[in-house]
């Protein structure tokens, strides 16, 4: 497979890089609902977006999802990532820049296997916390 | 790719390749786009999709919980079977916000189970304050 990234030296504490993606421009959005397939006039539209009582349109939840999942990729190789989960708290709005900021938290044995848990968090527009989540990763 | 997303083995059938994987290999985000077009085919058999048996309401939708479990992956030319059942209904705060729990299962008819995923999808009606 890929040449995977080496974590055994991976340790409880150890910060990961800070991911980026951004500013979010309409025309993003507008790739993103054609590459998955979402195409709620609330985050293309803005007149949809001003019908449903919002100030704009805003990014989809799974964009945010998307960009917080490859910053588990990045770090671990897709082949070595088990779990993701997140819960939502706030939305990403056109023109935010989203950051990713994880944390390994836990060191565990999951199905036979060493992982560890990362704690991770998405931030919109530098300070508007979006995404709270965990991954598990495999780390043999 | 719409995520920034740059490594080859998710954009190149090459890179896929030399890397050891099949073909291009799905990020965990994929799921949205199995969904996706799910949808697009209980459409055209005019049977009614997650979204409408929920009455989900594109105004008023937002994401609540994502919870996927990966067992194995997902790549290009792969022929899946998605499943979903909801699970569960409930409102908060006197019904401004309504809750929708689902389950879905992706399975390859020779790899078996290849994800497992919990959502919750939340409708947060209008006239109530941003958070």
């Amino acid at each position: 497979m890929t040449d995977l990234p080496d974590l055994a030296e991976a340790r409880v504490g150890d910060v990961l890089p800070e991911l980026e993606y951004g500013p979010i421009t309409r025309m993003m959005l507008a790739l993103y609902a054609a590459a998955s397939g979402d195409h709620n006039p609330v985050h293309v539209d803005s007149d949809a977006a001003h019908a449903a009582g919002l100030q704009d349109v805003f990014a989809h939840g799974m964009l945010s999802f998307g960009v917080l999942s490859r910053a588990v990729t990045a770090w671990a190789g897709i082949e070595r990532v088990r779990r993701v989960r997140c819960r939502f708290s706030a939305i990403t709005q056109v023109h935010d820049t989203i950051t990713v900021r994880a944390t390994i938290a836990e060191r565990l044995v999951l199905q036979d296997e060493t992982c560890v848990r990362l704690s991770i968090i998405a931030v919109a527009g530098g300070a508007r916390q979006t995404l709270k989540g965990d991954a598990w990763v495999a780390v043999e | 790719m719409a995520l920034g997303e740059v490594n080859p083995i998710h954009l190149d059938p090459a890179a896929a390749r030399n890397a050891g994987f099949p073909d291009i290999v799905a990020p965990p985000s994929f799921f949205v786009v199995l969904e996706a077009l799910a949808n697009e085919a209980l459409r055209s058999r005019g049977e009614r999709t997650v979204d409408e048996l929920i009455g989900s309401d594109n105004r008023y939708l937002l994401h609540g919980e994502e919870d996927y479990f990966y067992r194995g992956l997902v790549y290009a030319g792969d022929e899946v079977v998605i499943s979903t059942t909801v699970t569960d209904f409930y409102n908060k705060n006197n019904g401004a916000l309504e809750f929708a729990v689902l389950a879905s299962a992706v399975d390859h008819v020779s790899r078996g189970r290849l994800i497992d995923a919990k959502r919750v999808l939340v409708h947060k009606l209008p006239g109530q304050l941003e958070p």
